[in-house]
């Protein structure tokens, strides 16, 4: 393992192998080779169909959203207005963006949290060879393979102080349910329970393929040398899957910041739930219809994903240990 | 905690146990056993609440009471929601859509994370940025420019037209970049020294090493590809075409009131089953993988 | 595969070859080439003509396939596809394909919109009583009466009040189809229990003597009263106890706004103090008809499209009555619900010609009553003879003379886009928060104005 360095990461890194002569350097001053002309055109054959894609269906809507969020633009309508910015400054002075935000930011770190220490526990029972870890590995990734939408039904019949179970558990030993539905704090303690029950397959399966791939050799000599399990899992385990916990942490985040289904069936209202995902989609279908302001909403939200995406990639993958 | 820590293969003999000894035997319970048991039970028994509701009528989900067990295990609401919903044809349209689609992202996710890790490139770091952006643009923002484009391509009703604005695919590039990124260069090396091609390398190096990350970015697919709800809603009109959660909608209005929650829990039952056997048959290969001919340099 | 994978080869091909690439490269051009021409508005301030229907329909043929939009309200899809089943088979000019748009008003919506950018329109669609407005607003749907007259359908023998409640500036923009009203659903063990007479409250006062007998029954039940989940309902049947104390979110003849008004106040700080001082009326967290079948509260009010499914799951007798009173108006206090028929505008002549035979067929007295029996919904032709319907369900004949006593529902709430949607919050603050009414109503006044500012006034 001390011999392995990191592959070619970025494009000027000169690939091992025959050509790591010390005429890559020069070479690169001169402009690319006949043989880099050739790796750059296999890139291209290689990324380019999902790169054409990704413009066609991400990137234009993206942009045409963006223009979306200059206008007053009523939904369905053939005519609408320029105005610039003025979308932008009424989201951000109107006494709704701080608790918007605020709600934004308490459901994506306690989901993310959440589920993230529970799926690695979870990862770490399930990768025991013991009998009868396939069916509880089926078990425990179940909730992920369910629509937001079924998810959401399945609660509201569990949370729902009068017709749920557990109203009914808790009338059992004289006491009332908590009014899940009523109280908008205890409304997002609520969704956030069935977002990180809904997720943590998603997590364990992730770490689980994460877990298959260290090398055994390094626990066992670890445990020769007497490590506990402990430390090996903190000083080991850990950092052999921080490129799985980067990727996780990153798509954990993405996926939570754009959480809609769920959010919509059991809390149609958006008392107490309303994030900035799902204020874009009042404001454009079930409030006055102003998709310019909801474009304009999405467009913070997307701005929002780049900055903590670039800062995760910039703070956090210097730090990721490949092999 | 220290479940990782039992090795899979042990090859040198640590002092260990023999199989069957009682110490052996405790310690399987406690460390294997009990906390898998429990990780399971906490998953599952909203599922099985969800299973149960599913063979209740509606006297029996509305009631203050805490009947765990339905009256009769009679299938009756799911004979209902087949009879409601033309499941043959919208599972069909569902297999095909999640077959065909997933198998192309998974294909594309390969040739890309490849590209970025091991193809010389100038500004790599920018494309793999590009291509995360995907991951942070929400789908509801695509809806209409999409709509607008396929509509205008012909492709409203279509199969190609369901899958192809979803084959764009950052989650699967980004994890096997990762996965290709922690790979031994070692073995790379050797490879490129052997004279073996980018196409050689790819395919009969990289992807059979990672296969548990492959299958898993082809699980996550296909679920995504299965539950895809509100551009299959939109792109299409043709009753024929519909896939299994559009068409489920016909049971889920919102005014059809309680009396239709046990059938929609069969639904969303029967929806949920052939995902999970996709996933039994997968996850030996998210697991198996690697333990068996670890990749030594 | 799990062994050692590397074994040395000869060198192959790479991948993609250059004029296959090219080929990709170009396809993604041309597609974005096409892009650019998208589905965005117009902002060249050249705003689009009034719709109106100067068309003369008798030179028009009708098209032979239309597409109906539904999102099966009531469960609705089998009864609207045999329908629909039978209207193919009476006629060989048209064929209609039902289309599940949606599981709600607001995804069937969703979904007419995008639609509205891009191509693929319906030829009929429904939208609830909050959303035809919009499209009135919009322009994208076009006026019925020209077409009514063309295809002989009888506008007189609707109910009035459902017939009214879809017109504006002297047009009628939909036609009625799944209509329902609220009724008080009651449970008559708890009734009897209480000693109470076997009849719904003549006005909110009577009720709120009632409600201790009924919390004092013996039954268990968490409340008297239970007020419908807020969400999608408190804006709607909240109209009854506004009216009946003389207020209302707005009036039914123009675009005022009076929810802050001393009688409106007064009507929501009843309920509010019903919640919090007296103690008999709770709040539902998802639907109060299953609360109510449950036996958890002992009445409720909830549309009549509830009817069949309570008494279906319900394991004691339901009574239902009209909605209550209040103290300065007892009679109209009831509103109507539900959803309509309508014919977008920018679809071929032909398709709206066919489109309008449909929904005369559709509402036909006769299938006016099949659609009724199957949903809970109320007929919408008064021939229709509802004889077999009320014999089956005489709680249904009430849902029936409850029509007379009804009222057109306030501006505010049917014409202001999202104003439902404000509506249900501040009475959330007030209901569940315990907020002030009279600070909450002034917020809701605030909220609304610049709604209609913003959204109802540039386009009338």
């Amino acid at each position: 393992m001390a011999a392995v360095t990191a592959p070619a990461d970025t494009g000027t890194t000169t690939p091992a192998g025959a050509t790591a002569t010390p005429a890559g350097r020069r070479r690169r001053r001169r402009g690319p080779s006949a043989r880099d002309r050739r790796d750059y055109l296999v890139f291209i054959a290689l990324a380019g169909p999902n790169l054409v894609l990704i413009a066609l269906f991400t990137y234009r809507p993206l942009f045409e959203n963006i223009y979306y969020s200059t206008l007053n633009w009523t939904l369905g309508a053939t005519t609408a207005t320029s105005v610039g910015l003025a979308n932008y400054r009424e989201f951000f002075t109107s006494p709704d963006a701080a608790s918007i935000l605020t709600t934004t930011a308490v459901f994506t770190v306690a989901t993310v949290g959440g589920s993230m220490v529970l799926g690695l526990m979870v990862a770490l029972v399930l990768n025991r060879r013991v009998r009868g870890v396939g069916f509880a590995r089926a078990a425990v990734f179940s909730p992920f393979v369910l629509s937001g939408v079924g998810v959401g039904l399945v609660w509201l019949f569990i949370f729902d102080p009068v017709v749920g179970v557990i109203g009914a558990l808790l009338r059992a030993v004289g006491r009332t349910s908590p009014e899940w539905f009523n109280d908008p704090t205890l409304t997002l303690v609520m969704v956030i329970i069935v977002y990180v029950w809904k997720n943590l397959g998603y997590v364990a399966v992730i770490y689980l393929a994460g877990l298959q791939s260290i090398n055994k050799d390094l626990l066992e000599a670890a445990a020769i040398d007497g490590a506990g399990p402990r430390r090996t899992f903190f000083s080991i385990v850990l950092p052999l899957l921080s490129p799985t916990t980067f990727f996780v942490l990153l798509t954990s985040i993405l996926n939570s910041l754009q959480a809609f289904d769920l959010l919509r069936i059991m809390n149609p209202l958006g008392r107490g739930t309303n994030t900035l995902i799902y204020e874009a989609y009042l404001q454009a279908f079930a409030g006055s219809n102003r998709v310019g302001y909801s474009a304009t909403i999405s467009t913070v939200l997307f701005g929002l994903l780049v900055v903590l995406t670039i800062v995760q990639l910039v703070l956090l993958e210097r730090r990721v240990h490949y092999r | 905690m220290t479940a990782v820590l039992t090795p899979a293969t042990a090859d040198q003999p640590p002092p260990r146990p023999r199989p069957l000894s009682r110490t052996n035997l405790v310690a399987t319970i406690t460390t294997g056993y009990v906390p898998l048991v429990l990780a399971t039970l906490v998953v599952v028994l909203p599922l099985v609440w969800m299973v149960l509701a599913s063979f209740k009528t509606s006297s029996e989900l509305l009631t203050q009471r805490l009947d765990v067990l339905p009256s009769s295990f009679a299938p009756t609401n799911y004979t209902t929601a087949a009879d409601r919903v033309p499941f043959g044809r919208l599972f069909l349209n569902s297999l095909v859509v999640t077959a065909v689609g997933s198998a192309i992202k998974v294909v594309l996710a390969i040739m890309t994370a490849y590209a970025l890790v091991f193809v010389r490139f100038p500004f790599k770091k920018v494309v793999f940025g590009l291509v995360l952006a995907t991951l942070m643009v929400p789908p509801q923002v695509s809806v209409v420019p999409n709509y607008v484009l396929i509509v205008g391509l012909g492709g409203a009703n279509t199969y190609w037209g369901i899958i192809l604005p979803g084959l764009a695919t950052g989650f699967g590039t980004f994890l096997l970049r990762q996965q290709f990124m922690s790979l031994p260069a070692s073995i790379i090396e050797a490879a490129e020294l052997d004279g073996a091609g980018h196409w050689r390398r790819m395919t009969q190096i990289v992807v059979p090493i990672s296969t548990p990350a492959i299958a898993t970015v082809a699980l996550v697919n296909i679920v995504f590809e299965w539950n895809e709800y509100l551009w299959p809603l939109v792109i299409v009109t043709d009753p024929d075409m519909m896939t299994l959660p559009v068409g489920l909608t016909l049971l889920t209005n919102s005014e059809n009131g309680a009396d239709s929650y046990g059938i929609l829990m069969a639904a969303t039952v029967m929806v949920v089953l052939p995902v999970l056997l996709v996933f039994a048959a997968f996850q030996r290969y998210i697991v198996a993988g690697l333990t068996q001919g670890a990749v030594k340099d | 595969m799990s062994q050692y994978p590397f074994r040395p080869a000869p060198l192959s091909g790479v991948g993609l070859d250059r004029r296959r690439f090219l080929s990709l490269a170009g396809l993604g051009l041309s597609a974005a080439a096409l892009a650019a021409c998208s589905g965005g508005p117009d902002t060249s301030g050249a705003g689009a003509s009034a719709a109106t229907d100067d068309t003369d329909w008798s030179t028009v043929r009708p098209a032979a396939a239309i597409t109906f939009w539904s999102s099966n309200p009531g469960a609705s899809q089998a009864v609207t596809q045999q329908l629909i089943d039978a209207y193919n088979a009476s006629q060989s000019e048209t064929k209609v394909t039902l289309v599940t748009a949606g599981a709600n008003y607001e995804e069937i919506a969703q979904k007419f919109q995008t639609a509205q950018a891009g191509g693929g329109l319906p030829d009929v669609t429904i939208f609830s009583d909050v959303w035809w407005f919009r499209y009135y607003m919009q322009k994208t749907i076009i006026p019925l009466d020209g077409l009514a007259e063309a295809v002989d359908m009888d506008l007189g023998d609707y109910r009035d009040q459902f017939v009214a409640d879809y017109q504006y500036e002297g047009a009628q923009w939909a036609i009625p189809w799944a209509r329902s009203t609220p009724i008080f659903y009651y449970n008559k063990d708890h009734w009897s229990k209480a000693g109470l007479e076997d009849r719904a409250p003549e006005t909110w006062q009577e009720f709120e003597e009632w409600a201790p007998k009924l919390l004092a029954a013996g039954t268990g039940v968490q409340a008297a009263f239970q007020l419908p989940a807020l969400a999608g309902y408190a804006g709607w049947t909240f109209q009854n106890n506004l009216w009946g104390w003389g207020g209302g979110w707005g009036s039914p003849d123009d675009f005022d706004v009076r929810c802050d008004a001393t009688e409106s106040i007064a009507a929501l700080q009843f309920l509010q103090d019903a919640v919090y001082k007296g103690g008999w009326a709770g709040v539902a967290s998802n639907s109060a008809p299953n609360d109510l079948t449950a036996a958890a509260v002992s009445a409720t009010i909830s549309s009549t499209g509830d009817l069949v499914g309570i008494q279906k799951s319900a394991t004691f007798p339901v009574g239902a009555g009209f909605l209550p009173g209040g103290p300065a108006e007892t009679s109209p206090v009831c509103m109507t619900g539900g959803a309509g028929m309508g014919i977008p505008k920018d679809i071929p002549k032909e398709n709206q010609l066919a489109a309008a035979k449909f929904i005369k067929f559709m509402t036909e007295p006769e299938n006016a009553v099949t659609f009724s029996a199957a949903t809970g919904y109320i007929p919408v032709r008064k021939s229709a003879d509802v004889s077999q319907l009320t014999a089956t369900n005489p709680l249904l004949q009430i849902a029936i003379d409850q029509l007379e006593v009804t009222r057109t529902q306030d501006r505010a709430r049917v014409f202001f886009p999202g104003a439902d949607q404000a509506m249900a919050n501040s009475c959330a603050n007030i209901l569940t928060q315990q907020a002030d009414v009279a600070g909450e109503m002034s917020a809701l006044k605030a909220a609304l104005t610049t709604i209609y500012d913003r959204d109802v006034k540039p386009n009338l």
